[in-house]
């Protein structure tokens, strides 16, 4: 292991202040919760001459119902996402993904900005966020734009983010009353362990009829992904066990993991349909089917 | 000397005061507020930090080391090479095989090349990089056949045999012609990372220029003094070694207490300033000593009746780059090679052959977790093809008083595997759990695993343990001796042998822990032996101060020898506790007259005869009994495995602490759970490529089975104080066939290789499906 | 640069390097070595700290993030009433081996109870998931935590 690099922390309080910093400042790059970044540097795999520490930034940490949408702050705490009765209430399966990453002491410093931006593809906040169609904010000295979820990841550890950007916020539409969604994952035990597969289902039923599916998963590609072949086999079509079997099915050919040294391509393909087979079956009772 | 009788015999007492009994901890306090020094918590701001600078190829010849630009960087004092040893440059245990620096070849990946020494860790890392070392790279081994292969590159001097083990009892031919059934395997076990919460580490502070105080992680002081007087090229008496408390050992400590101490004491007296060595995490887990993979090929046959007849039992193990523990690890598991059941034709072959990877070493159960795993999987499935139930095959074999082990050593007594047999049966509700179908997504199976254990060390090897007691002026003593408290509590239950014997209230025995210039040499705290032989030595001492201590007392008393109680601290004539005198009385009487507070206990066990060319005698004086039932769940769609409910026995003499022995049984358990189930180091050209706790999986809070209470089975051995064996190891040596062997029941599957991990039990479904 | 925080109750303030870690700085400079270095990779759960009254791991904290905070250690809970039942309850219930991984456990085990004080078995391995332990096998660890949440009820 290395010792830290000599970096210089920077506390900007405003979002305004942070921008500048990352542009101005050589070699630069945004810290929060530290949970990613100071082992990645430690590993000798990250440096920076500058970290510029979101943490005081009161705009960028929060979450808000606004409108039609809820809003999440870059830098809410996994612990808040997981304590929040909105998201409890809303997107219990961001709730779950939430809680169920690492421990409690990760969950406190962690934040839903840094474990989207690290871009793992076993994030466990991103199969539910894009399975609720979740959009991005991203801000620079040159504006903002909002990109879907889908639009930040780029490949495995690697976001589209240019240099000068941070991530602002996550929104996404506030599901109707009924939309059952779901969140599983497989580790290498019970507790505190990276994912080795993970799914997210959501569903929208009318009468026993699927009018809405999405299905997300994540560690069986170079970023989490969407299965749409999936989604649109279930469209229009009456929710049965079969049914869910076939969309589920249909995953083993889609994904396109690796061999790594935590799992072989092929357990995750196999675990890609058992997990998205489970995810949809949770989503459909949750539906109310 | 009648060790387990002395509570009738010496004390004339039918009820033990504190033997027997749950006591908290007295050392449990500090290490709650957090005020208990562990040895990071002695290093002052301004010593040295050292460095180790390791082999980054797995089998060369070193050409030359370059420390030149390296000395350049701000805050390098030193670059230590072998050359700067003063002494030998060897640091073998078994063998000497083994330098602390290299300078001719390299090893492994990992192997120590130099000491970077430096003001602070920045300055240590930038110099450790600025090292140049040139390699010439040889054909390296990374498994044991390619190192066999005739013609191979020859890791050490010698050939890449370490050493050979092997067994000649009774007639192998006529054993497999009188069995009906008879059931061939080849069993593989991995590596196993201790992942002790503390890393290794050793602080040296020179003592002007003639001394040097090493304080350190290790199991056995006086080794640890040995090896470093040895690489300094000093007398004994100018190394002192001293324990601190140690975070976790399991054996990992005891191999690298000495070389950490070694390492830090020579930065130490080279630059006549206090020293630091700590392994970060990923140099421990990757580079430091691990349990020995093994390769067992096993035949066994049994009778239609279900007596086993024939055990032929083929042992590779892999040493990795240094011999260390090897003998003593082969003949382990050599001896066990039967399990705890009675055969009388056994051949066994082994061998430890030298590879170009992380070496092996002592890990808790030292060989005889994986000759269990193996020998209870021939067990289960000889069962399996009579027909006939786990339990109910096993007891048709297990050892009892009066059988002979596998290397013909009579067991005349002390033999409780049958009672830990049938109470687990019975605890568990065995027959009704492996009654009825296995149907469904989740599938639950329970399973059995025996084991026995020889305490202490094997064969001739001379095995013996000594403690110091004082009694001081005001009636409390002071209680001293080499065996390391490691967080199992072996020298608390020595101050409540102490306390039994005396008579005196626990709080006022107090332990002194290892310091070699004033704690007697009691041999290494490993084997399970630190209770049984260093308590049979602390009740030595005892022994002798209470017969000094009764004397004086009687006459103060005026009465007989025979008719003096102590208890309480006090003394008085039985049946008149009123007219007591105290022990501070006594002490003074004693100091008055001259005579020695103080009691030297030696305790040896009884002699062992061993014959190595046949393998056949006596290999350790007493075994450790145990019995685990384990129940599963399997889910059959991930492959997961839950542990639901455990249920262990043990056959532990006495059971001088009932808390503690649980807690020994409970983290044995946790250990063996997580090399069945989940710890796998993934090693790749001689590489650890997980040498961290994120990607080497140990079992977390949430992996907690149910363990029901642990059943303590009491078969007193006669030549040990009050009756008590080691247990700190055997638990482990049950669980994991118990967890393998319920996996059986709950899918069908048998599994030869560890860990058991949900990848590959799915995959094993998945072919069944196929 | 100047760091100024609470530590257990009282205002400190120490020099230290931006790169510092939380750990470091409560070890060396501030000599409180209840706080163990186990791996320095956020993955055991020796360094447990509460920041602000929630279980961190200070290995993962920079020295500059601690303007302002409040940092917890067991030193400063000793007069707790919900740390002493845990400290006893651990003691008696022989839930402490080695020590090593008990001071973060204890923190860990305090936080929980401070916010549940009617924790299940399973509430108690999550809250202290975090805290890795190879001597003990965490049996008698939840056993201590479940009696001392009882005998706070029971007071």
């Amino acid at each position: 292991m290395k010792p830290l690099p000599p970096f210089r922390v920077h506390r900007p309080r405003t979002l305004g202040e942070a921008l500048r910093l990352l542009k101005e400042m050589e070699d630069a790059r945004p810290i929060a919760g530290g949970t990613d970044v100071i082992p990645a540097m430690r590993e000798g795999a990250l440096r920076a001459k500058n970290l510029i520490d979101l943490t005081l930034i009161e705009e960028l940490r929060g979450i808000w119902e606004r409108g039609d949408e809820i809003l999440i702050g870059a830098t809410t705490t996994l612990s808040q996402l997981e304590r929040s009765e909105t998201i409890a209430e809303r997107a219990p399966a961001l709730r779950a993904a939430a809680s169920s990453i690492g421990s409690v002491q990760i969950r406190n410093l962690g934040t839903i900005g840094g474990n989207l931006c690290n871009a793992s593809p076993a994030a466990d906040t991103a199969p539910p966020l894009l399975a609720l169609n979740a959009a991005v904010e991203i801000a620079s000295e040159d504006g903002t734009r909002t990109v879907p979820l889908s639009g930040l990841f780029a490949g495995p550890k690697m976001n589209t983010l240019k240099p000068h950007e941070l991530l602002t916020s996550v929104r996404f539409r506030i599901p109707p009353d009924g939309a059952g969604m779901s969140f599983q994952k497989l580790g290498r035990r019970r507790g505190h362990t990276i994912s080795l597969v993970n799914a997210s289902a959501y569903l929208e039923l009318e009468g026993g009829t699927c009018r809405e599916a999405r299905l997300a998963l994540g560690s069986v590609a170079p970023t989490p992904i969407r299965v749409r072949e999936a989604e649109e086999l279930m469209r229009g079509r009456r929710v049965t066990e079969d049914l869910i079997e076939e969309a589920a099915s249909t995953c083993y050919e889609l994904v396109n993991p690796i061999d790594d040294l935590r799992a072989s391509a092929d357990y995750r393909r196999e675990m890609a349909r058992v997990l998205a087979r489970r995810a949809l079956r949770e989503a459909w009772e949750k539906a109310g089917g | 000397m009648e060790y387990d009788k002395i509570l009738e015999k010496v004390l004339n007492r039918e009820e033990y005061l504190v033997v027997g009994k749950s006591v908290a901890r007295v050392d449990a306090l500090d290490k709650a507020l957090g005020r208990a020094m562990f040895t990071g918590d002695y290093i002052s701001k301004g010593s040295v930090v050292v460095k180790v600078l390791r082999s980054t190829q797995p089998h060369a010849r070193i050409v030359g080391i370059d420390a030149g630009d390296a000395l350049g960087v701000q805050g390098v004092l030193a670059v230590l090479t072998a050359s700067d040893i003063p002494g030998e440059n060897q640091i073998g245990y078994a063998l000497p095989d083994q330098p602390l620096l290299n300078d001719v070849k390299v090893h492994y990946v990992g192997d120590p090349i130099a000491l970077v020494c430096a003001l602070d860790e920045e300055a240590a890392s930038e110099g450790l990089e600025a090292v140049r070392v040139e390699y010439e790279p040889l054909k390296p081994h990374f498994d044991v056949d390619s190192a066999l292969e005739s013609g191979a590159e020859p890791i050490h001097e010698g050939g890449n045999i370490a050493t050979t083990t092997r067994i000649r009892k009774g007639d192998i031919g006529r054993g497999f012609s009188e069995a009906d059934v008879v059931v061939e395997e080849t069993y593989e076990t991995p590596y196993q990372e201790h992942m002790c919460l503390e890393t290794e580490a050793a602080y040296a502070i020179p003592e002007g220029v003639g001394k040097v105080t090493v304080i350190g992680t290790m199991q056995s002081p006086f080794l640890v003094r040995e090896k470093v007087a040895q690489v300094l090229g000093w007398s004994l008496n100018r190394v002192r070694v001293i324990q601190a408390l140690t975070g976790g050992a399991f054996g990992k400590k005891d191999d690298m207490g000495p070389i950490v101490s070694a390492m830090a004491a020579l930065a130490a007296i080279k630059l006549g300033r206090p020293s630091a060595l700590v392994l970060d995490r990923d140099e421990s887990a990757a580079h430091s000593v691990k349990r020995y993979p093994a390769r067992i090929r096993y035949r066994s046959g049994a009778r239609g009746d279900g007596r086993i007849t024939a055990a032929e039992v083929d042992i590779t193990l892999d040493c990795g780059a240094y011999a260390n523990r090897a003998p003593y690890w082969l003949w382990r598991q050599t001896v066990h090679a039967t399990g705890p059941y009675e055969v009388e034709n056994v051949y066994v072959d082994g061998r430890a052959v030298y590879t170009n990877k992380v070496y092996g070493g002592s890990f808790r159960g030292f060989g005889d977790v994986a000759i269990h795993f193996a020998a209870e999987s021939q067990v289960d499935r000889l069962a399996e093809k009579l027909g006939m139930d786990p339990i109910e095959f096993r007891l048709r074999n297990v050892l009892r008083p009066g059988s002979r082990t596998g290397c013909d050593q009579l067991l005349d007594h002390s033999v409780g595997m049958e009672e830990c047999l049938r109470r687990v049966e019975e605890a568990s509700n065995w027959k009704g759990l492996r009654r009825g179908e296995r149907r469904g997504i989740r599938v639950r199976g329970v399973g059995v695993g025996c084991g026995f254990h020889g305490i202490s060390t094997s064969r001739a090897a001379p095995d013996w343990s000594a403690a110091y007691l004082i009694l001081n002026m005001d009636g409390t003593f002071t209680y001293r001796t080499g065996i390391c408290e490691l967080g199992q509590g072996s020298p608390i239950g020595h101050a409540k042998i102490v306390a039994e014997i005396l008579g005196a209230p626990l709080e006022a025995i107090r332990v002194e822990g290892p310091d070699t210039d004033s704690t007697p040499d009691a041999r290494p705290t490993h084997g399970s032996r630190g209770l049984m032989l260093g308590g049979t030595a602390a009740a030595e001492a005892a022994l002798e101060l209470r017969r000094r201590m009764v004397e004086v007392a009687a006459e103060m008393l005026e009465c007989g020898a025979g008719e003096v109680e102590l208890r309480e601290g006090r003394a008085y004539r039985r049946g008149e506790p009123s007219r007591a005198v105290s022990f501070s009385e006594i002490a003074e009487e004693l100091y008055l007259r001259g005579l020695s507070p103080a009691a030297y206990g030696f305790y040896a066990p009884p002699k062992r005869q061993f014959d190595p060319k046949t393998g056949l005698g006596v290999s350790y004086s007493v075994y450790t009994f145990t019995a685990t039932v384990a129940e599963v769940e399997v889910d059959t769609e991930t492959g997961c495995v839950d542990v639901l409910r455990v249920w262990p026995a043990m056959d532990v003499g006495k059971a001088v602490d009932p808390l503690m022995i649980e807690g020994q049984i409970h983290g044995a358990i946790s250990q063996g759970m997580g090399f069945a189930l989940m710890e796998r180091l993934v090693v790749e050209e001689g590489r650890v490529l997980n040498p961290n706790f994120k990607d080497y999986i140990i079992p977390s809070s949430m992996d907690l089975p149910t363990v029901e209470k642990p059943i303590l089975v009491e078969a007193p051995y006669r030549h040990s104080a009050f009756g008590a064996k080691g247990v700190g190891e055997p638990a482990i040596i049950s669980i994991v066939p118990a967890i393998v062997n319920a996996i059986h029941h709950a899918t069908g599957l048998r599994f030869n290789r560890l860990p058991v991990t949900p990848e590959a039990l799915y995959m094993a479904l998945r072919g069944g499906r196929r | 640069m100047r760091i100024s925080f609470k530590l257990n109750g009282k205002e400190v303030a120490c020099e230290a390097r931006d790169n510092t870690s939380l750990l470091d700085l409560l070890r060396v400079e501030m000599g409180v070595r209840s706080v163990k270095k186990g791996c320095d990779q956020g993955e055991c759960g020796a360094c447990t700290v509460l920041l602000d009254g929630q279980p961190v791991n200070s290995c993962l904290v920079l020295a500059p993030q601690l303007m302002d905070r409040e940092v917890t250690t067991v030193e400063g809970l000793q007069e707790d009433p919900i740390m002493r039942g845990l400290v006893e309850s651990f003691i008696e219930g022989g839930a402490i081996q080695c020590g090593f991984c008990t001071p973060g456990m204890l923190l860990s085990a305090y936080a929980l109870l401070r916010d549940n004080p009617r924790p299940t078995v399973e509430d108690v391995k999550r809250a202290i998931v975090g805290n890795l332990c190879r001597c003990t096998g965490y049996v008698n660890i939840v056993k201590a935590i479940i009696d001392a949440s009882e005998r706070m009820r029971d007071e």
